[in-house]
């Protein structure tokens, strides 16, 4: 609509904007002027309420701009303005769906604004902004007022949090909930809890409750809503934490150096104080402790009753309205809890047993839910007839590369979270796919066959045991463990920690007075020694981050994936100290020889001795390098140490993949085609930025600072046009004239251009 | 860059002047299109109409125009609809097209008007509308009204306070009796005089309503003490030594009994509206709207007044009336 064109006169005297100015500046003088507006603004209000439909725009100035005004004084008339907040409410909660939009989002707009105010409190506001945002039609309004909730929420968070708020607020997203499970108004619900995760707001039990009960409504929105919250919500606040913490990265030396050089202005003092306050509020943060984040299925109140309802509820049940896409997810999400809380829920592993054929849309997704949900605890005879099923439907030499390899891949994947689950005639046969033409095939095979020469190398043909496995069986080291057995608990890199305390006692008494026996024990251990001096080096300044990489040693990771401690008696042994059993226990072990001497001391240091915050920090650093440098690690142990790392590498929050299943899939496919090729060489196209020469790199990087050109390359880009004429003239010169011009060309380059500083 | 012959050539030929010549006629442009054409016949889809639209039609037609946005065609349109409601009101019995709620929910927001020719018009065309019609219509009309009396503009003030002084005299009763008449009202006044600011009573006060206008200001006191006459004097048709109760002798209580001729007679009882807060509530009374006078608005008026009267002149005459009415008023009132 196009505004009415205002004579000028009117605009002098209707200029409410002015007003507002004015007032602000010194509220006592223009009271009377603002009560005349209260007044107009309270008759248009009644004029208002005798026909809130029909809202027409008359006047010189509207309702509209009226209440914008008053909201925008009311902080300083507030005994006039008492009843203002209630009329704006009153009016919204009871004409939503008929106002015009544009006095609608104004009344919203005031309301948040005196929320800003504090002239009302956050309740008051969600209480009138909630109901109307899960009751009105209109998808705009609904915009507005999911955005002015979540950021009242968030300034309401910033100083400290505010949980008398946050409790109330979560209470009522909880009752919409659980109120009503077939109403789709619990997507609110879901889409609120999930952004104040998002930005780390709330991070407690109840957010994950209301999610819980999402997960667990009639609605397949809110179904699949809670459901995506578990299985990517704490993934999405990681990522919204690292691009937090990436922005504005400010380079101070460049800075310093431009007010150095350029002219001094306040401007540039200005920014260069702002960036030293950027930077100070940076190393500021960096010091602080990082805040406590338990992903949400850890905070998740009775996983196992979740697990059989979700499970009962949408899968089982044949009522379940939701498609094979949004049952998928819910698959994922059971799987999940099954394996990170080691639930026991039967009649899951049935389940699965209809879906495993190669014809079944996305089965790889299933196979790997089925690979997740399999844990050390999951009898056996459960998970047999599963393997026998894929087996037979997938690996067989009529079969498809592709779907061999999956099958083949998906049987690995559960035998490495249940190794009992195989029975030796069948490893037998698999393992003879390694001698397949199918590439794909054959590294499946082989996957299988490493697995199996670490876990239950007696179940393997003698002559494809392997050396170390076949040594360890005769010495009695390897032995397949039995069900249920669980290693020893133990502080992951406890022993790390006690040999570097040797060898930090060591150091300083070589330091006091050259012992020579004390060099003498140096002298028998080699260079990890020295690795160990390095790191203590880098311990006395260890703001810099730095990990330290063994060059080679004979540290192996013989890491199964059943030797996880229980998380009691982590806390036992650790004595107060922070057990993470969120980490995936990786334990490093030293030489046969050397085992029995740590081993006894292992427990002696835990248990005879408080572990100081300092000492855990090392601990820590200890666990990074050896984790790092067994990644690192390149001939012989590289063979046997990979298949375990499938499984170690893993971080147990971390979900399995339908990709991961698929595995090497590409390498079955044959030879690709032109078009295939050309399309992958699209795709790696900026990839190919990296590999440019130096010079094309300063010149694109001269080009975005937007600097000039040198002359060569001026000369180079000359039109040819232009160069026609000197060349034409150019063969027609005298020998005078052309030593005349060889001469000035000499002079000038060595007076240094056209315009040197030499005469 | 144009740097060959030909292409400076091309561009030479945009700029140049084309020679007129007489006697020729002028060369088409460029750009002409040539929208000639040969037809056996011509078949106008719309013919003129050979009557003239009813009086009814016209009048609908001017009555939506009144939300047009040229000011000239707003006063126009009202002046139609004042020419044809006084030539309709002399004919007894020929009503108008619609129904006066619709047209005055479609006149009213024109009180509050930028164009001051739409509002004088306006004012005219509620004198030509008939008595009763507005009498029932003052609770419509009101709310503009007092919006009018302190809008930003101050022309519309003054239109307002006329509109307001009209409507006085036609709907007195009504006025003062319908739903926040008498408190919003007053409350109204108070706030335009500038008698409710905190500082109101010293002298040097600011006169922000209008500022030294003393002629508006003066004519605001006057349609003051018209809105009190109306609220606080007493009906000269009943005499008051006579008894009420006892009026039509042989029967009692005749008043309650025979058919109200008001159009909402209970609506004091206010059954079906909201909770009516002070300030919104009916004062069918004399009594009532006395009490609610002299306990919130009397010292205001009282305190104004005096101001007023020391700074004489025009003012202090206003003052004057004001003040005599306010003794009669409170006289009838001990009597």
């Amino acid at each position: 609509m196009v505004k009415r064109k205002l004579g000028a006169l009117e605009k002098v005297d209707a200029d409410l904007a002015n007003l507002q100015n004015k007032i602000k500046r010194d509220p006592k003088s223009y009271q009377t002027d603002f009560l005349y507006q209260h007044v107009q603004y309270e008759n248009q209000r009644q004029i208002f309420m005798q026909a809130p439909t029909s809202a027409s725009d008359s006047g010189v100035i509207s309702f509209r701009e009226l209440i914008e005004f008053v909201a925008h004084v009311s902080d300083c008339y507030k005994e006039e303005t008492k009843e203002f907040p209630r009329q704006l409410i009153e009016i919204l909660s009871a004409h939503h769906a008929t106002l015009e939009p544009e006095l609608r989002e104004k009344i919203v707009g005031s309301l948040v604004l005196l929320r800003r105010k504090d002239i009302i409190d956050s309740n008051t506001l969600h209480q009138c902004l909630f109901p109307i945002l899960i009751s009105t039609p209109s998808k705009s309004l609904r915009a507005l007022l999911f955005q002015k909730i979540i950021s009242d929420l968030r300034t309401a968070n910033t100083k400290s949090i505010n949980h008398k708020l946050n409790r109330t607020v979560q209470t009522t997203l909880h009752n919409l909930v659980t109120d009503d499970r077939s109403s789709p108004k619990a997507l609110w619900a879901v889409k609120i809890t999930r952004e104040m995760w998002k930005r780390q707001i709330w991070t407690d039990a109840k957010a994950v409750e209301i999610m819980k009960e999402a997960a667990l409504s009639d609605n397949e929105k809110c179904v699949v809503g809670g459901v995506r919250f578990f299985l990517g919500g704490d993934k999405e606040r990681e990522e919204l934490e690292d691009e937090s913490s990436d922005e504005e990265t400010v380079d101070m030396g460049k800075l310093r150096h431009q007010i150095g050089v350029n002219k001094k202005s306040k401007k540039a003092e200005r920014r260069l104080e702002k960036a030293a306050a950027t930077i100070r509020r940076k190393e500021k943060k960096k010091g602080q402790p990082h805040p406590l984040n338990f992903s949400a299925l850890h905070l998740l109140h009775d996983p196992q009753g979740f697990a059989e309802t979700l499970f009962s509820k949408h899968l089982q049940s044949s009522k379940s309205k939701l498609n094979l896409e949004q049952k998928l997810l819910v698959l994922q999400l059971v799987s999940r809890l099954i394996g990170l809380h080691k639930l026991t829920v039967i009649s899951f592993y049935s389940y699965f047993l209809k879906y495993l054929t190669p014809r079944q849309p996305s089965v790889t997704s299933f196979l790997a839910s089925l690979a997740q949900a399999t844990h050390n605890l999951v009898p056996p005879d459960d998970l047999e007839p599963l393997i026998q099923k894929i087996a037979n439907e997938f690996v067989s030499e009529a079969a498809a590369g592709e779907v061999a390899a999956a099958g083949l891949n998906a049987i690995r994947e559960i035998c490495v979270r249940q190794p009992l689950a195989m029975n030796d005639t069948l490893l037998q046969d698999l393992v003879m796919y390694r001698k397949s033409k199918d590439k794909g095939v054959m590294m499946a095979a082989k996957g299988l066959l490493g697995l199996y020469r670490q876990v239950g190398a007696e179940m393997l043909k003698k002559r494809d045991r392997g050396k170390d496995a076949a040594l360890g069986l005769r010495s009695g080291d390897q032995k397949q463990q039995r069900f249920g057995e669980e290693a020893v608990g133990e502080i992951e890199g406890l022993d790390l920690l006690e040999k570097w305390k040797q060898e930090e006692k060591q150091r300083r008494r070589l330091e006091k007075g050259l012992d020579p026996e004390a060099s003498d024990q140096e002298g028998e251990d080699d260079e990890e020694d020295w690795n160990a001096w390095d790191v203590e080096e880098d311990d006395s300044d260890d703001s810099g981050g730095w990990i330290n990489v063994e060059s080679d040693d004979e540290i192996e990771i013989s890491d199964s994936d059943d030797d996880k401690p229980s998380t009691k008696k982590v806390r036992f042994e650790a004595q107060g100290s922070k057990s993470d059993d969120k980490e995936n226990q990786s334990t490093t072990k030293d030489d046969p020889d050397a085992e029995a001497t740590t081993t006894q001391s292992k427990s002696s240091l835990a248990t005879t001795r408080i572990l100081t915050p300092a000492d855990l920090a090392k601990l820590q650093e200890l666990r990074t390098t050896a984790s790092v440098s067994s990644l690192m690690k390149n001939h012989k142990a590289h063979h046997t140490a990979r298949t375990a790392q499938t499984n170690a590498q893993r971080h147990i929050d971390d979900p399995l993949t339908a990709a991961e299943i698929e595995g090497l899939a590409s390498l079955s496919q044959g030879k690709s085609t032109r078009a295939q090729k050309l399309a992958l060489l699209q795709e790696h196209r900026d990839e190919r930025e990296d590999h440019k020469s130096k010079a094309a790199r300063k010149k694109d990087r001269k080009e975005s600072e937007g600097k000039s050109t040198t002359n060569k390359e001026k000369a180079r880009k000359k039109n040819f046009l232009m160069t026609l004429g000197k060349a034409k003239s150019k063969g027609k010169r005298s020998l005078v004239e052309h030593r005349r011009i060889l001469k000035a060309h000499a002079d000038r380059s060595k007076r240094g251009g056209k315009r040197g500083n030499r005469g | 860059m144009g740097s060959s012959a030909k292409k400076k050539k091309e561009k030479k030929k945009d700029f140049q002047k084309q020679k007129l010549k007489v006697g020729k006629a002028r060369p088409k442009a460029d750009n002409h299109t040539d929208t000639s054409f040969r037809s056996k016949a011509i078949v106008l889809n719309q013919q003129l109409d050979v009557n003239a639209p009813s009086q009814s039609a016209t009048f609908l037609h001017h009555v939506s125009l009144l939300t047009s946005r040229s000011d000239s065609q707003r006063r126009d349109s009202l002046a139609y609809l004042t020419s044809y409601v006084g030539s309709n009101s002399t004919s007894k019995g020929n009503a108008l097209p619609i129904t006066t709620n619709a047209l005055l929910g479609i006149l009213c927001p024109l009180i509050l008007d930028g164009s001051a020719g739409v509002r004088t018009q306006l004012l005219k065309l509620f004198q030509a509308l008939p008595q009763d019609d507005i009498r029932d219509h003052v609770i419509k009309v009101l709310p503009y009204m007092r919006a009018g009396m302190t809008h930003l503009s101050r022309e519309i003030r003054a239109t307002a306070v006329e509109f307001l002084s009209f409507l006085i005299k036609v709907a007195g009763p009504e006025l003062v009796a319908c739903p926040g008449g008498w408190y919003q009202t007053l409350e109204c006044f108070t706030t335009v005089l500038g008698w409710r600011s905190a500082d109101a009573s010293t002298w040097s006060s600011s006169k922000a309503s209008f500022a030294g206008d003393v002629k508006s200001t003066a004519r605001i006191m006057y349609v003051l003490a018209e809105f009190l006459q109306a609220g606080l004097g007493t009906d000269d048709s009943t005499d008051p030594s006579l008894n009420t109760l006892a009026a039509d002798f042989p029967l009692w209580f005749t008043g309650a009994l025979v058919t109200p001729t008001k159009s909402n007679a209970y609506a004091y009882l206010n059954v079906f509206g909201a909770q009516a807060e002070d300030y919104n509530q009916i004062l069918d009374d004399r009594e009532d709207r006395l009490q609610v006078f002299t306990n919130r608005f009397q010292p205001l008026v009282v305190a104004g007044v005096d101001a007023a009267k020391k700074e004489g002149g025009e003012l202090g005459r206003a003052s004057g009336v004001l003040t005599k009415t306010l003794d009669r008023t409170q006289i009838s009132a001990n009597a």
